[in-house]
Formats: structure tokens, C-alpha cells, sequence
């Protein structure tokens, strides 16, 4: 069923009966990746609510439609082993070997080349993207909003209203916010879904995440690093509202 | 080659009983509920549940000895209520225990309550000393999709000084008193927020951390 | 003199071979291990009376009690003890802890023939497996509906820890542990390990470990996931002496079973096998231990902190008394890192060697292959704080940690790559062992494009501490882990038990096992996208679905890996007796008739060229060239005395 060299010596080797099927079955899995990675992803993680979240589901949706075609060589050459250099039945000491193909050629460096070029835009995209969400620039001044996680309850503070206290978090829409972070006890992790903002709330330090969000609605806010008995529970509402409603909001908290 | 199917079908039967006699042993026994009740005669929509807090588990759900863990600060009859829906429930505390300056001062205020106020032997309160706490009774939610619930209200502490009051093991407790709403039905959770319990660190340990202590469950049926 | 001479000179003492060693074995292992334990709980009863941690104190104690007692039961102290009197062991007793003659007797005695050894690490990963498999599947159960109350907050949190460090701590030795041990030495050409009595004894020191683990139960089970992170560690209960105890005993059988390793493959391998010539597996095993063994002391250190802070008050992990818990997590995930390439590169390594026996074909550019674990080696340990991008700690380390992170999916493409290109145009032979190359590849992709996002910062800061997380390390750890060392134990069963594997029930087995879990963490994946934590007893209505599916995944999965059980204990016992080497692999363990003699070899080979010359014109008959007898005698004659 293996075509000797002799056979294919007449045709160059990318226009062999191999190479023309592998390249119709990846071109065929990368075109099911790409479909997949621009509509899946999106859809599991929802409407963005700020703009670290677009930035976070852009990235996902780039890395899915880059890592296509990556896995569709795999699978490529999975299924095509299956189906063309399978053998039928149990191997006797009789049967012959394959072609002693040792694989010291072109291959491995064009291989390392890819797999390096895809390491740099991997990177390159990620620095990019890291630096926008770690310090955006911000026209006006953030809000700044202290959060405190405590076994099993998120409080949350306005320093810049009069040191409003609540359980609930509000916030004013398309305005920058700075929450710093901090535990009473055990590590906590301040977690907005929605918003794609997460950081570790840990006793005894100050940690800080940034955001904008920018659209109205209720999300949630949940813990997500393991802190005792109710981890599950320690989940609270974040408000984003107008400007109008936050100021009313802040007064009817009893703040300024 | 027969294939005997036999070997591999009891192989699984008898790796399904395995897990579900260990499940069986895991499984939660929910504790029997205290449930609010409205006065008779009364506003049906109005419901009483009367609590304690108590300095060790002498009293409580535990058993005659104390059960497991006798010097642990325990709520009493039981951690597991239930409440009905739509209606307003009235939560009687007595708290036996004493207490010391709470972490977070957030919790040695009302929240969550009928005009955010509790009463306190009598008085009526939006705070507490945040210096001497000796517990708290917080409901909030799980993250199941039902209407929110969150109530907080900040117990004070019996001064160490008090006496024993007669007839009884404890000093003379501190009646706090507080009403909330409720809404449609749901399971939540409570617990103390105020680190009365042991262990190394932060004292959210030993009795904070478990059910039937000073955590519990709070259906709205 | 030569070391034969030593035992010739040195009179038998008298009394039986093996002395004490007879009458010792794993029933008074448990006595040694129960009797030792209640001494020294009685003891530190009086001693630590009314401290402020005597809890943690009296269980610290008992279990190091327990551990103590029980290697000494088992009789691991007698080779010390004899040789600190003056009293080494002579070549008869060394015959007879090999286990010569004692048949199903010296599984449960400290045997030290690599053989034996093998086959008991075998048995207790396949114990290990079963108890998280069972844990596994109570905590799906739990989740198949979003508040479905069958386990308590509390018992949840401590199974999904407990689960989790079993699970990992069984696929740590499920490729090394019974085919490092096995067929390591037999593959290089040697007659044992380098240092027999250390093999036992770090088998034993696993044995020992599991009560302890499994104590946790039953005092108060774990509230902080596997990983441990303080200061909840510091706030536990007693469990969590179970769970440091259980630690440190396992870091120094780590230790002990990676310097045995290393030096057995570095300096016992036979005349020829140079490193050009030595097999894959041989460099992925010692790859994983030479790894394993930096990694694994760094846990020990992080739990010794915490047992300090919890039995004797002190500060490292706690904010009040000067401590920081980011301590505990850098030197954890400096285990953490490299830990998981401990357990992966032994899979594959060995998926890699059975992919060229069963494609016919040479292994595709054994450089490639062996560079690539190279770097995968030396990547791993600059990558740790990855797991630490949303902890906050040292933000500017954050993009040189994704960088080193990014740079590993290269050498692992070079894995990739060496498989496939094995696979190119050979002549496949689909047994149950090359399906589970094909599985891993599959599993492996995913779980390693899934890595990807989760090293990028700013995706990590949304996925981490989410059900996305556990997708990701369960389609590389089990998805490709467990796979190949499934691969690796139907390749390497019928030269283990001298019985072939059960066809059909291997191929059900199979396909239940991979199809649900493709199905369990493909739902994981999903409800992690949508935002659900990770480690959590109930969930929101809104991700009830994947729930559902991942939970039904699961059950396949049992029943598939139950099927598996009854393959392998079946045909253990009346299976199809197996050829000298049913695969045709040119690797020098299949050279050994079954059952194989204790002495491995007969004559210890000599190797003139390496085991993959598939396709290539070569003499017929073996690779190696035995010594013609009266030539060169020496060592390799008295060697043969041992039989």
C-alpha cells in the first residue's frame, strides 16, 4: 500500500498524492478552526462590560484563529496516518518495516523556524496588550474604589465619596476605576467576569487592577482563589449605572 | 477470542457500589431545621425565629457532652432555618458570649434590615461598639440565581466581668432583635463575621469554618 | 580485589540468609508503623499538654511515629543498622532481599530487585488512581446540578484538595515507578538499579505515605485545594498536619528514587550504549528526575515552613508576625512548574518509543527529540511565577514570566514534530499502545493551545482560579499523562507479567476513557469561559449545562478505567502467555525470555548500534553482540555467579 521513492520520483514531492490530500484535509480543519474561534469563545464569555474585557476576548479570539492551523497539522496528519499507512491485522516477524527515514533534514528547522515565528507573535501581541491593561491611558482621573475581601464577604470602599461602605459595588460608566485590593485574612481573588479584571486580595498587602467599564448593567462579582468554607458564596453585584445614578447612589450611602 | 462480558460488567458494578458507599458515608445529613413562624393570631406574612450564641457548645445541636468540640463558640438550637417567602422575619438573638474589637469595623454596623436598625436590650441601634463584638449574624447569598439577601447584624459582647446569671451556666445574655424582607424562595448562607474561632491564623478556623457552629444554612421555602 | 572478592572473604555470620530480614515484611511494616505511632502519641500527650497547638503537635508526631515505625517494621533500617555494627550484609543476603525463590511473598517484603519493585509501584499507583478516580467521581456528582447538596461546603473543599494532591502525586511515579523501575535497567543492559535497597525503600516511603494522606479524612479534611496556598493552610485543621506530613515523606522518596535513577542510567549502562545509542525512554525518565529532583525539595521546604508556623508559632506565611504568603507560593510553584513536566515528559517519552516499534519505523530525528527535553528541562524551572500573574506579586515580572512560558511551547512542538514524523509513511500497527499515541496527540494540542491563553497576562487575569484552569491541566496531565502511561503499560505488559493484554476490553477501555474525557473537560472548558470559579461546592443556574455534560463525561471515564482494571487484573491472571517480544522492538528489554531471571542477562550485552534501525539493512538476529565465553573475562563472568 506504501508507494516506493522510485514511483514518486517522476512528480515533485509537494504535488504527490500525500501532499495534495494533507494539504485539502488542513486546509479543511484550519477553515473549521477559524469558524470555531471566531464564534465559540466569544459566545462562552458574553458581552463585554469594560474595556479590558474587549481587549481579553480580542486576544482570545486572535490566539484561536493563530492556533488553528496549528492543530489542524496535527490532526491532519493524525487522521491521514490512520487512513493511509495503517496496517490491516497483527504484525509478524515477516512483515517489512517502514522507510528508514531518519528525519535529519529541512524538516526540523523549518519547523523550529514556525513554531519560533508563532512564539514572537504570541508575544509581541501579549506585551501589547498587557501594557494597554495594566496602564491604560486615562484621559480623566480614576475613581478609586478600595476593595476588601474578608472570609466570606466583599466590602467595598469609597475614599474618593466620603468613604461610602457597601457590600454592593456601584459604578459610573466610562470612567477609569482603580480598585486596590486587600484581605483581612486569608487570600482572596477579586474577580469581575464580565469585566475581565482579576487580582489576588492578600493580608497584609495592597494589590490593584484598573478598568473602565462601559456598559450599563448588573454583573457579578465573585472570589476565585480557594478560602475556606464558603468560597462558593462570596459573591456579591457590581452596578454599573450613569454618572447621575452613582452620585445618587453615593448621597443614599451616606456620602459626599 | 470469546468475548465474556461478564468480568468487565461486574469490575463496574462493583467500582459504582464502591463510590457510592463512600458518597453514602460523605454525604451531607442536613441537620433539622428551625423554622420562623408567624405569631398565631397574628400577620401570617410575619415570622419569629429565636436564636442563641454561646461560649462553648455545652448548649446547641451537639449533643449532651458538647459533641466533637466542646470549647468551640457555637449558635444554638441549630445552624440550619429556614424562613418563609415574602414575608417579614423577626430574628431574636440571646448572646451569651463575650468578644473583643472586631477586624473589620464594616460588620459593627446594621445592614440589610428594616430601617437598617437592630434593637439591643430594648434600644434601638444602626452600630455597636466596634471594641467589643462578640458576634455577628450575616446572611448572603449563594450563587444560585434567586432574589439577593444580604443582612448583617453585629452582636455585641457580654463584658468579661459579667456574672454568672442563676440558674443558668452563662451571665445574663444580650437580647438583639432585628426584621428583614424576604423575597422569593432560595437557598443562602450565614455565618459570623467575627473571628471568634481557633486555629493558627486569623481566627476564622475551627468552629467559623464549620456548619453547625458558627456557620449554617438559611432556606426561604 | 575486586567487589566479588569482598563477599567471598567475609564469613557468613551464621543463621539464615536474610536474618531478620525473613521474618520481616509489610504485616510488621503495620504493626512496626501502629505500634510506634501510639508510643509517641502518648509521649508528646504529656510534652506538648495544654499548648497552644497541641492538636497539630499530637498529629504531627503520631504520623512521624507511624512512618518512622513502619519502615523500620518493614525492615529498611537493617542494611544501615548491620553496616554501622560491622556487620555488612553478606552476597546470600543480598540474594535473598532480592527475592530470590520466595515467589508472590517478596511483593510485600522489601524486595529489592528492580523487577519486584516495578510491579509494586505498578500496584500503588493503580491503588492511587482508583482513590482519586473515586473522589473525582463524587465531586462530579456534586456538581451535576448547580446547588445539588449531596456533599457539604466543607467536605468538598477537602475532597477536590485531597483528590487533587493524590492525582498528582500518582502521576509524579506512574511512568517512572513501575517502568523507570522495570524497564529502565533492563533497556540499558544492567542487572539492577544502582542502589537496589534505595529502590525499596523508596517504594516503601509511598506505602507509608498513604495512611497519612488519607488521615486528613478524618481530622477535618484540607480547606485549601492541593496546592496549599497559606495563610488558609496555617488556619486548618488538623488535616492539614496529614497533608505536610504526607509531603515531606513523599519529597524524600522522590529524592531518594531520582539519585538511584540518575546514577543507574548514567553509569550502569551496558558496553556500547553510548548516549547516541540509548533509547528515548531512558532520557525521559532520567530528564524527569533530574528535573524532580531540585523541584521536589523546594515542596518539602515550603511544608517545613508551614509546620513550623503551625505547631511551633512561627511567621513565615502570616502578615501579623512578619511573614508573607507569597513566600509559600513562589517556593511552591517553584515545585510546581518543573513538577508538571516530571510528569509529562516520561509519557511521552515513552509514547515516543513504542510510536517507532509499532510505526515500523525509526524514531524521526532522535536529536530533535532529545534536545527537545533538554529544553523542556531547563524551561521549566524559569517559568514558575506564571501560576502567580494574578497574585500581584512583583507585576513587572509578569511579562518576562510570559515570555519564558510562551518560549516552552517551542521544544514542545519539537515533540510534536518527532511523533508525527515517526508516524510518516510507516506501516501502523493500531494496538491499544499506539491509539494512546493518538489520543495523547489529540488531548495534548488542546491542552497545549489552552496553555497558551492562560500564559498570556492579560487572558490569564480573566481565566485564573476558573474552571478553564482545570480543563487546561487535565487535558495535559490525564489527557496526555495518563495516556501515555497507559500507552506505556499495554506496550510494556506483556514483558511486566509475561501475559498479553486482553484486546477487546483494552479497546473499550479506551474509547470510553477518551471520549469522556473529551467530553468532561471540553465542558469544563465551556463553563470556564462563561465564569465559573474553580473549587466550588454549588455554581449559578447559568452554567448548569456544562456542568451536566462534564458530570456525564465522568462516569465514562469510571466505567472505561473500571473496564481497564478488569483487562489488566484478567489477563494478569490467565491472559494469553506472551512471546519473548510479541512487538518485534529492538530495545534490549526484549531480549529477556519471561520469566525473566533475576539476574536480567545471562551475559550483560554489548551494544553496537541503536533500537531503531527499523528499515535499515542490518545482520539479522540481535543488535548487541554477546562476548564470546573465555573472552575477556571479568566482571561480566562473576556477575553471571549471581544466578
Amino acid at each position: 500500500m506504501s508507494e516506493t521513492s522510485t514511483t514518486q520520483r517522476r512528480v515533485p514531492w509537494w504535488r504527490s498524492q500525500d501532499a495534495r490530500v494533507i494539504a485539502a484535509l488542513w486546509a479543511g480543519f484550519t477553515i473549521l478552526g477559524v469558524i470555531f474561534a471566531l464564534i465559540v469563545p466569544h459566545h462562552l464569555m458574553g458581552p463585554s462590560a469594560s474595556n479590558t474585557m474587549t481587549e481579553v476576548e480580542r486576544t482570545f479570539t486572535a490566539f484561536s484563529v493563530a492556533s488553528a492551523p496549528v492543530a489542524a497539522v496535527v490532526w491532519t496528519l493524525g487522521v491521514y496516518s490512520l487512513w493511509r499507512w495503517r496496517r490491516r491485522g497483527d504484525w509478524t516477524p515477516d512483515d517489512p518495516d517502514g522507510p528508514p527515514l531518519r528525519g535529519h533534514g529541512w524538516l526540523n528547522g523549518v519547523w523550529m523556524f514556525a513554531s519560533s515565528a508563532l512564539c514572537l507573535f504570541l508575544l509581541i501581541w501579549g506585551l501589547a496588550a498587557l501594557s494597554s491593561v495594566d496602564s491604560p491611558a486615562t484621559a480623566s482621573t480614576p475613581l478609586e474604589i478600595d476593595v476588601t475581601g474578608q472570609q466570606w464577604v466583599w466590602t467595598f470602599t469609597y475614599p474618593d465619596d466620603g468613604n461610602v461602605e457597601s457590600d454592593q459595588l456601584y459604578l459610573p460608566i466610562d470612567r477609569p476605576v482603580v480598585f486596590r485590593v486587600t484581605s483581612y485574612d486569608v487570600i482572596h481573588s477579586f474577580w469581575v467576569p464580565a469585566m475581565g479584571i482579576k487580582v489576588d486580595a492578600n493580608p497584609g498587602m495592597t494589590t490593584t487592577t484598573q478598568t473602565t467599564p462601559d456598559r450599563l448593567g448588573i454583573y457579578e462579582v465573585k472570589c476565585a482563589e480557594l478560602c475556606g468554607l464558603l468560597h462558593a458564596d462570596m459573591e456579591t453585584d457590581a452596578h454599573v449605572v450613569s454618572s447621575q445614578d452613582f452620585e445618587a447612589w453615593t448621597a443614599s450611602q451616606g456620602g459626599s | 477470542m470469546k468475548v465474556r462480558a461478564f468480568g468487565p460488567v461486574l469490575t463496574v458494578l462493583c467500582g459504582a457500589a464502591f463510590v457510592a458507599l463512600i458518597g453514602f458515608f460523605l454525604h451531607q445529613q442536613p441537620a433539622p431545621a428551625l423554622a420562623a413562624v408567624p405569631k398565631a393570631g397574628a400577620d401570617p406574612h410575619h415570622a419569629y425565629i429565636h436564636l442563641s450564641t454561646y461560649p462553648d457548645s455545652m448548649a446547641g445541636e451537639h449533643g449532651k457532652d458538647g459533641g466533637p468540640e466542646p470549647d468551640w463558640v457555637s449558635y444554638g438550637p441549630t445552624t440550619t432555618l429556614t424562613v418563609p417567602r415574602n414575608s417579614l422575619v423577626t430574628v431574636t438573638i440571646s448572646q451569651y458570649d463575650g468578644g473583643e474589637a472586631i477586624t473589620n469595623p464594616w460588620f459593627a454596623k446594621v445592614h440589610g434590615t428594616v430601617g437598617g436598625t437592630e434593637t439591643v436590650n430594648g434600644k434601638s441601634v444602626t452600630q455597636v461598639d466596634p471594641e467589643a463584638i462578640g458576634h455577628t449574624f450575616t446572611i448572603h447569598a449563594a450563587p444560585t440565581a434567586q432574589d439577593p439577601l444580604f443582612v448583617s447584624a453585629p452582636l455585641p459582647a457580654v463584658p468579661d466581668d459579667a456574672p454568672v446569671a442563676p440558674g443558668s451556666d452563662y451571665p445574663a445574655p444580650i437580647e438583639v432583635t432585628f426584621t428583614f424582607q424576604t423575597k422569593g424562595p432560595g437557598k443562602y448562607v450565614w455565618n459570623c463575621e467575627f473571628p471568634c474561632g481557633d486555629g493558627t491564623y486569623a481566627k476564622f478556623g475551627g468552629p467559623m469554618s464549620t456548619r453547625g457552629w458558627m456557620s449554617g444554612t438559611l432556606t426561604v421555602t | 580485589m575486586t567487589v566479588a572478592d569482598i563477599y567471598k572473604t567475609d564469613p557468613v555470620k551464621g543463621g539464615p540468609d536474610g536474618g531478620v530480614m525473613r521474618r520481616l515484611n509489610m504485616g510488621t511494616g503495620i504493626l512496626g508503623g501502629v505500634v510506634l505511632a501510639l508510643i509517641f502519641n502518648l509521649v508528646i500527650k504529656e510534652l506538648a499538654d495544654d499548648t497552644v497547638h497541641e492538636v497539630d503537635v499530637r498529629a504531627t508526631v503520631t504520623m512521624v511515629g507511624w512512618a518512622l515505625g513502619f519502615m523500620a517494621g518493614m525492615g529498611a533500617f537493617t542494611g544501615p543498622f548491620r553496616w554501622l555494627v560491622g556487620r555488612d550484609l553478606t552476597h546470600a543476603d543480598e540474594v535473598f532481599l532480592a527475592g530470590k525463590d520466595q515467589g508472590v511473598g517478596r511483593y510485600f517484603r522489601f524486595t529489592t530487585d528492580h523487577k519486584v519493585v516495578g510491579i509494586q509501584y505498578l500496584v500503588l499507583v493503580m491503588v492511587m488512581l482508583g482513590a482519586g478516580g473515586t473522589m473525582a467521581m463524587l465531586i462530579r456528582t456534586d456538581l451535576i446540578s448547580p446547588n445539588s447538596g449531596f456533599l457539604g461546603p466543607q467536605t468538598y473543599n477537602s475532597l477536590v484538595g485531597i483528590h487533587g494532591l493524590t492525582m498528582i502525586l500518582a502521576t509524579i511515579i506512574m511512568v517512572t515507578g513501575p517502568f523507570g523501575n522495570f524497564v529502565v535497567p533492563l533497556m540499558i543492559g544492567a542487572r539492577d538499579m544502582a542502589f537496589p535497597r534505595l529502590n525499596a525503600l523508596s517504594l516503601w516511603l509511598l506505602v507509608a505515605m498513604l495512611p497519612v494522606l488519607y488521615s486528613a479524612a478524618f481530622l477535618g479534611g484540607i480547606p485549601m485545594g492541593w496546592v496549599g496556598y497559606t495563610p488558609i493552610a496555617d488556619q486548618g485543621p488538623a488535616g492539614v498536619d496529614s497533608y505536610m506530613v504526607a509531603i515531606v515523606i513523599f519529597a524524600i522518596s522522590t529524592a531518594v528514587a531520582g539519585a538511584n535513577i540518575t546514577t543507574t542510567i548514567i553509569t550502569m549502562r551496558a558496553r556500547g550504549m553510548t548516549w547516541t545509542r540509548t533509547p528515548i525512554f531512558v532520557y525521559g525518565v532520567m530528564a524527569s528526575v533530574v528535573l524532580a529532583l531540585p523541584a521536589f525539595p523546594m515542596f518539602m521546604a515550603a511544608e517545613i515552613l508551614l509546620v513550623v508556623d503551625r505547631l511551633m508559632g512561627g511567621g513565615f506565611y502570616v502578615p501579623n508576625r512578619g511573614g508573607q504568603p507569597w513566600l509559600y507560593q513562589n517556593l511552591f510553584w517553584l515545585m510546581g512548574h518543573p513538577e508538571v513536566y516530571v510528569i509529562l515528559i516520561p509519557a511521552v517519552a515513552a509514547l515516543m518509543e513504542l510510536t517507532a516499534v509499532f510505526a515500523r519505523k525509526p524514531l524521526y530525528s532522535f536529536r530533535v527529540a532529545v534536545l527537545s527535553i533538554i529544553g523542556i528541562v531547563g524551561l521549566s524551572v524559569t517559568v514558575w511565577a506564571h501560576h502567580m500573574f494574578a497574585s500581584g506579586w512583583a507585576p513587572d515580572l509578569n511579562g518576562p514570566f510570559m515570555l519564558t512560558t510562551e518560549m516552552i511551547s517551542i521544544p514542545t512542538g519539537g515533540l510534536f514534530l518527532v511523533i508525527l514524523g515517526t508516524m510518516w509513511r510507516g506501516r501502523i500497527w493500531t494496538t491499544l499502545a499506539m491509539m494512546c499515541t493518538y489520543a495523547m496527540l489529540w488531548n495534548f494540542i488542546i491542552g497545549g493551545i489552552t496553555g497558551i491563553y492562560l500564559s498570556d497576562v492579560p487572558l490569564d487575569y480573566q481565566l485564573h482560579g476558573s474552571m478553564f484552569v482545570t480543563a487546561h491541566f487535565h487535558y495535559t496531565l490525564m489527557g496526555a499523562g495518563l495516556t501515555g502511561a497507559i500507552g506505556a503499560m499495554a506496550y510494556w505488559f506483556p514483558k511486566m507479567t509475561g501475559r498479553m493484554l486482553g484486546k477487546t476490553s483494552g479497546f473499550v477501555s479506551f474509547w470510553l476513557v477518551q471520549i469522556g474525557f473529551n467530553v468532561t473537560f471540553l465542558g469544563m472548558f465551556m463553563v470556564g469561559l462563561e465564569g465559573q470559579p474553580r473549587r466550588v461546592v454549588h455554581y449559578d443556574a447559568a452554567y448548569h449545562t456544562g456542568n451536566t455534560i462534564s458530570t456525564i463525561g465522568a462516569y465514562f471515564i469510571g466505567v472505561g478505567m473500571l473496564v481497564l482494571l478488569y483487562d489488566m487484573i484478567a489477563s494478569w491472571r490467565h491472559g494469553e502467555p506472551a512471546p519473548m517480544n510479541p512487538w518485534g522492538a529492538k530495545t534490549l528489554e526484549w531480549t529477556v525470555p519471561n520469566p525473566i531471571p533475576l539476574e536480567n542477562f545471562a551475559v550483560l550485552p554489548v551494544v553496537t548500534e541503536d533500537a531503531y534501525g527499523y528499515g535499515e539493512p542490518a545482520e539479522p538476529g540481535p543488535v548487541r553482540v554477546p562476548v564470546p565465553a573465555g573472552a575477556e573475562a571479568g566482571p561480566e563472568e562473576d556477575e553471571g555467579a549471581m544466578a
